[in-house]
């Protein structure tokens, strides 16, 4: 390529919209389809009315979430539309209000369900980045920013909290739903070890299968303490059969050999006999009815979670986790056989990186959840005093509007991470340009980590191999690479897998696979 | 240093206060040492010049306890025996931070307060003073055979009154879970034994409301506010409902400025009836 046509991609690289496109697309994914995800997750708002005698339950049905552009609201109590200038300025959030659509319904009981109150209210305010869909200065011209006071250069992409403009940096995460296999120590053996981190609506839970120095294969998922015998846990999901198992987790002479050794030491034969056996763990002391509860609970709850998918019967799902458990297994065997070598964490096909838009859905899932708390005790205590259940006096919108600017204003975010939101880097164009796209990874700096830091061959095109500050943040504090593309999530699986189906990819969970007619035929 | 009142007991000299004694001026006598620093010891890194907080929120009125709410948290390390002493010691906790009925009563009104004040999108300046005004209804037994709810929605409108940022009735009924008789009997109640520092509003302060409500443009929002002082220097205020001279200023300057606007529009949003607003801007137009 000769040297001005390698410039002329650079050039189109460094304009407006590409600098902080990834910025972009995430937030507005959210706002387009992430903030409905989250809502629909919720569903309903049960409240405790309605435990007392000759009451009528009540509970609040969530419908569709609209977020309109950023506006003010004065002292006087007129509205007006925000610009981010103004909101810098003035010391101000540059946010936008929030309406969701709300039913309170109450019956179910003696009389039939009614809906006793049906409004769009306003919940709160959530903050828009600059730039963004929603963002009041997109679509404008050169001309018209520079009439609203706004730099036409500024790559946009972050927020403006109480008037200081706050970047979410990308984090780096081990990617989730996907089975690694590495060694491990246990009492000085070396054992093999699967791992996954399975993740679902922002539920995230980490199995493990491991084979110990006596070649027995044990799991371990949250909720129960300590691990549970691999083929007593396949067989609560429903695969009974030993030829079943042997035959689900390879056809290799050898590690059905090792399987064998497994069955062979296992303590029950049935799945009725390993659900006891496990509602024993989980409920050790309790009632016998109590226990088989518990431990049904337990297993499509707390066990990898991903499996789960609207559509799909507990049935599927159960052996789907069965069949899951089984690869796992397969992994561990392997990696002993050393058929395999150990999965490489710092691969960059093993990474995720978790943009704005993904945190602000962590962050409105809690926020949401405690909207839902508070209308549940306004509820209760409205009811309580025999006043009439209406949307709009049980909906306090500040405290969504709390929960989401605290964070991105202090940078302490959901689930302990701090450091999250950063004032942006002003020093210099170059500074805002570099600030925007880098990532963090979210391992401790102040341990060596030597192989996270070092640069990773799959690092590149991606990563720049030479932008990362000195000193402790050394190798976890990088930058994207100039001609990076950051892929999305898709939209829509169930799309995906119909598309997978009509391909000829059989037994995918919830789809009936198309019949392939050999080609010979 | 600063130069205290009192003077010094040997020469009768002027005392000064310094960091940590209080010396006299003339004789260099020390009257006091290691004097107790009672003022708050600033300690923000980020901007200390906006936010001078030292550590925890504030301390603010809209509470029952002033925000000074201590809670008895939880831990996954606390098993078996110690894990339910504390769950034991916190529902005592909890029990103990009322003390009587009328400060149960004072945790739901501020509780109501706070949503009336979200609700309506007030500041957190009204907020707090909504808080204190209560607290001083109840210390004159003003509550007795009133409802709570009534009195939270009176104390809000009350507030914004006498703050210059009024409300009508009907905004304040409207997000309040109080009908308009319950709030009408705890505002005259208020009046009446506190004596509010109110006087007849300003249809003014309505003004930029309904303007952005009813999406006009500045210039009319302007217009209006001439036309309103136009009104009070020629007495057309005195006896009048004030959202309904806000309305019809509203309508003569969209009028003027040949912006579309309907007298019904204008009556709906201002919740007077289209009569009312004519009358002012029949008035006006002579």
């Amino acid at each position: 390529m000769r040297i001005d046509d390698r410039r002329a991609i650079s050039r189109e690289y460094f304009s407006r919209e590409r600098l902080a496109e990834h910025h972009f697309r995430s937030f507005n994914a959210f706002l387009d389809r992430g903030m409905q995800e989250v809502v629909d997750e919720k569903a309903t708002i049960e409240t405790d009315i309605g435990d007392k005698e000759g009451e009528e339950p009540v509970y609040v049905e969530l419908g569709d979430v609209r977020v309109v552009t950023p506006r003010v609201r004065e002292a006087d109590g007129s509205e007006e539309l925000l610009y981010p200038q103004e909101a810098r300025l003035r010391n101000i959030t540059y946010a936008a209000p929030v309406f969701m659509e709300m039913r309170i319904i109450k019956g179910g009981e003696e009389e039939e369900e009614h809906v006793v109150d049906q409004t769009e209210t306003k919940i709160g305010r959530m903050p828009i980045m600059v730039g963004s869909n929603k963002c009041n200065i997109s679509g404008f011209t050169e001309n018209e920013l520079i009439d609203i006071g706004e730099d036409p250069a500024d790559p946009g992409g972050y927020f403006c909290v109480n008037g200081s403009e706050r970047v979410l940096m990308t984090s780096e995460d081990l990617a989730p739903n996907k089975i690694l296999a590495e060694y491990d120590t246990k009492y000085g053996d070396e054992i093999q070890v699967a791992k996954t981190f399975s993740q679902r609506r922002g539920y995230r839970a980490l199995v493990l299968c491991e084979r110990t120095r006596n070649g027995i294969l044990e799991v371990s998922f949250p909720s129960v303490s300590g691990s549970i015998n691999f083929v007593t846990l396949v067989r609560a999901l429903g695969l009974e059969s030993d030829e079943e198992i042997v035959h689900r987790v390879s056809d290799d002479p050898e590690i059905v050999k090792f399987m064998l050794e497994n069955l062979e030491a296992a303590e029950v034969q049935t799945t009725e006999e390993a659900i006891e056996t496990l509602g024993k763990r989980v409920a050790s002391g309790q009632g016998k009815n109590y226990q088989l509860k518990r431990a049904n609970y337990v297993i499509d709850r707390y066990l990898l979670p991903h499996l789960h998918e609207d559509g799909v019967d507990e049935e599927e799902v159960r052996i789907n986790k069965a069949y899951y458990l089984c690869r796992m297994a397969e992994a561990c065997f392997e990696l002993a056989l050393g058929r395999r070598e150990s999965d490489d964490k710092d691969h960059y096909a093993n990474k995720r990186l978790k943009v704005s838009g993904d945190l602000m859905k962590d962050l409105f899932r809690t926020a949401l959840n405690k909207l839902a708390r508070d209308v549940k005790y306004q509820l209760e205590r409205a009811n309580m005093r025999n006043r009439q259940l209406s949307v709009s006096t049980v909906v306090r919108s500040d405290v969504l509007t709390e929960r989401l600017e605290h964070p991105i204003a202090t940078g302490n975010w959901v689930g302990g991470r701090s450091g999250v939101s950063q004032l942006v880097d002003r020093t210099d164009y170059m500074g805002v340009l570099s600030h925007l796209r880098r990532l963090r990874s979210p391992l401790s700096r102040s341990q060596p980590h030597f192989e996270a830091r070092d640069l990773h061959a799959t690092q590149w095109g991606r990563i720049c191999p030479s932008e990362t500050p000195e000193g402790p943040n050394c190798g976890l504090v990088k930058n994207f690479a100039q001609a990076m593309e950051l892929s999305q999530n898709i939209e829509d699986e169930q799309e995906l897998k119909h598309e997978l189906a009509s391909m000829g990819v059989s037994g995918i969970p919830g789809i009936e696979s198309i019949e392939q007619t050999p080609a010979d035929d | 240093m600063a130069t205290s009142t009192q003077s010094c007991p040997e020469c009768d000299g002027r005392l000064r206060e310094g960091e940590s004694e209080t010396v006299c001026g003339e004789c260099g006598l020390v009257v006091a040492e290691e004097t107790i620093d009672h003022g708050p010891e600033w300690r923000s890194f980020a901007d200390d010049e906006t936010e001078k907080e030292r550590t925890g929120a504030p301390l603010t009125r809209s509470r029952h306890d002033r925000g000074l709410t201590t809670e008895i948290g939880r831990s996954t390390r606390l098993k078996g025996r110690k894990r339910r002493r504390f769950a034991r010691l916190r529902r005592q906790h909890n029990r103990s931070r009322i003390k009587s009925k009328a400060e149960r009563n004072r945790v739901y009104a501020f509780g109501e307060i706070r949503r009336l004040v979200s609700a309506l999108d007030l500041t957190d300046h009204v907020r707090d003073q909504s808080c204190i005004l209560f607290e001083s209804a109840q210390s004159e037994d003003l509550l007795r055979g009133r409802s709570i709810e009534g009195f939270t929605a009176a104390v809000v409108y009350a507030t914004c009154r006498t703050t210059s940022v009024s409300r009508t009735l009907d905004e304040v009924v409207e997000a309040a879970r109080a009908s308009e008789s319950e709030l009408t009997a705890a505002y005259d109640a208020l009046n009446r034994d506190l004596g509010l520092p109110t006087g007849p509003i300003d249809p003014a302060e309505y003004l930029p409301r309904f303007a952005s409500r009813l999406d006009l443009p500045q210039a009319v929002e302007r217009r209006a506010d001439t036309l309103v002082d136009a009104a009070r220097e020629r007495g057309l205020i005195s006896g009048r409902d004030p959202s309904g001279v806000a309305a019809g200023c509203l309508y003569l300057a969209a009028r003027e400025l040949e912006c579309d606007l309907t007298q019904a529009q204008a009556a709906e949003t201002a919740g007077v009836t289209p009569v009312t607003l004519r009358s002012t801007y029949q008035d006006l137009q002579e």
